[in-house]
């Protein structure tokens, strides 16, 4: 066999068949294990042991003052209409099993800024990040403005209240951007530890506000989330 | 020589006939490593059909030796397979149909069960005498998941609703509880890469 191949080099002629088996193999291999998504990362967080489990119950609860609220709820949606009027606003607004293209997210009593959920989820990084850099400046500045004297520990609780059918990733960004505004204020550097969350001030994901999620429960729950302080 | 070799064959049949094994080799090794692929992608905890929300402050995965756990939350996906919303454990998946269906997170609750129970525990550093399992509970939701699953989940895998009573807030029970509180949220970052 060697012989053959021998003359074969000598004739002028390459046996292609076992560099062709080997590429096809290799192919197959980076084929398979090639991956084009950007790698992932995680956010940690600690469910609280210490305080009450339960969560919020179908009767409603008043903030205490002491908490700044974070609002993520549809755009185009506005103080002053009755829950009704929001119920239909939103039927509008999203076809069944749809998305809500467009969010509203304010801080406190300020006034809310829009985000565009289709830039935020682009394939274009470019456009995500501008997204949400816009979300991290107006975050930073309008906490700067809920500053207390004293350390971390001492601010204000902030509480993200994302209304229920919004998609997670305005509630994300939103505590995203929290994170960022606490890390440069503490020198925070996120390494994944969760062990470390426990000198930051407390940040939460406000638990779901209704149970029963008949069309005239999603009325009152965008009523509240929109007249939150 | 041809008829020399005629001859000896005549003699004794398949003398010098050598069994070639480069194309069995080369087929043994096709075959090994299509199933060491295959097997790989099947269980495969990070489907590549959820993409994960965008932030900048998130951190590379650390276990430090305790467990992960992955729970996996589909948004939209191209043929609407799985629905919207359904959730993955492992290798059991779960659909809900319509947002007062709670049966997907009595199945998730029921794996949750499950997992508490075969992992390690330490005392809660809080003081509360809650036994916590060294399990970290991912949740890799999609980016187009509705708030109020992530959420739910959330209620879920701290125990304190109960998914089979319409998801109604537990009687605190110290003993029978099986709480999680290391949660991972999945993400990606848009400056890398």
């Amino acid at each position: 066999m060697a012989e053959a191949a021998d003359e074969k080099i000598a004739e002028g002629k390459l046996d292609l068949v076992p560099m062709i088996d080997c590429i096809m193999l290799l192919l197959l291999f980076f084929i398979l294990t090639t991956k084009f998504t950007s790698e992932e990362k995680s956010i940690s967080s600690l469910l609280p042991t210490d305080k009450g489990q339960a969560p919020s119950t179908p009767q409603k609860k008043v903030e205490p003052p002491q908490t700044v609220n974070i609002c993520i709820y549809p755009a185009d949606m506005f103080k002053g209409s009755q829950p009704s009027g929001f119920q239909k606003q939103l039927e509008g607004m999203r076809q069944p099993g749809a998305v809500i293209p467009r969010a509203f997210l304010r801080v406190g009593n300020r006034d809310p800024i829009e985000i565009n959920g289709k830039l935020l989820g682009s394939p274009d990084k470019s456009q995500v990040k501008v997204e949400m850099e816009k979300v991290h400046t107006y975050i930073r500045e309008e906490l700067e403005k809920f500053e207390v004297p004293g350390d971390r520990k001492t601010q204000n609780e902030i509480v993200v209240n994302c209304f229920s059918g919004m998609s997670w990733k305005y509630g994300l960004v939103a505590y995203d951007a929290v994170r960022s505004y606490e890390g440069q204020k503490s020198g925070l550097k996120y390494t994944g530890n969760p062990a470390e969350l426990d000198n930051a001030r407390a940040v939460t994901f406000a638990p779901p506000r209704i149970r029963d999620y008949d069309s005239r429960e999603i009325g009152n729950e965008l009523f509240e989330i929109i007249n939150m302080k | 020589m041809s008829g020399g070799s005629n001859n000896r064959r005549a003699k004794i049949p398949h003398a010098d006939a050598e069994i070639d094994l480069v194309p069995m080799i080369d087929c043994v090794f096709l075959i090994l490593l299509f199933f060491m692929l295959c097997g790989h992608i099947s269980t495969e905890a990070r489907t590549e059909q959820i993409t994960v929300p965008p932030t900048k402050t998130a951190a590379k995965f650390i276990d430090g030796g305790w467990k992960r756990q992955i729970i996996n939350v589909f948004g939209n996906t191209q043929s609407g397979n799985p629905p919207r919303n359904s959730i993955k454990i492992g290798t059991k998946s779960f659909d809900a149909m319509g947002i007062n269906d709670y049966t997907a997170y009595q199945g998730l609750r029921a794996v949750l069960d499950k997992v508490y129970d075969s992992a390690e525990k330490y005392k809660d550093p809080k003081g509360t005498p809650l036994m916590l399992p060294k399990v970290i509970i991912e949740i890799r939701a999609d980016a187009d998941t509705e708030y109020r699953v992530v959420q739910e989940i959330q209620q879920v895998v701290s125990d304190s609703i109960d998914p089979s009573d319409k998801m109604q807030p537990k009687k605190v029970d110290l003993a029978t509880m099986r709480p999680f509180v290391n949660i991972d949220f999945t993400t990606r970052n848009p400056n890398d890469k």
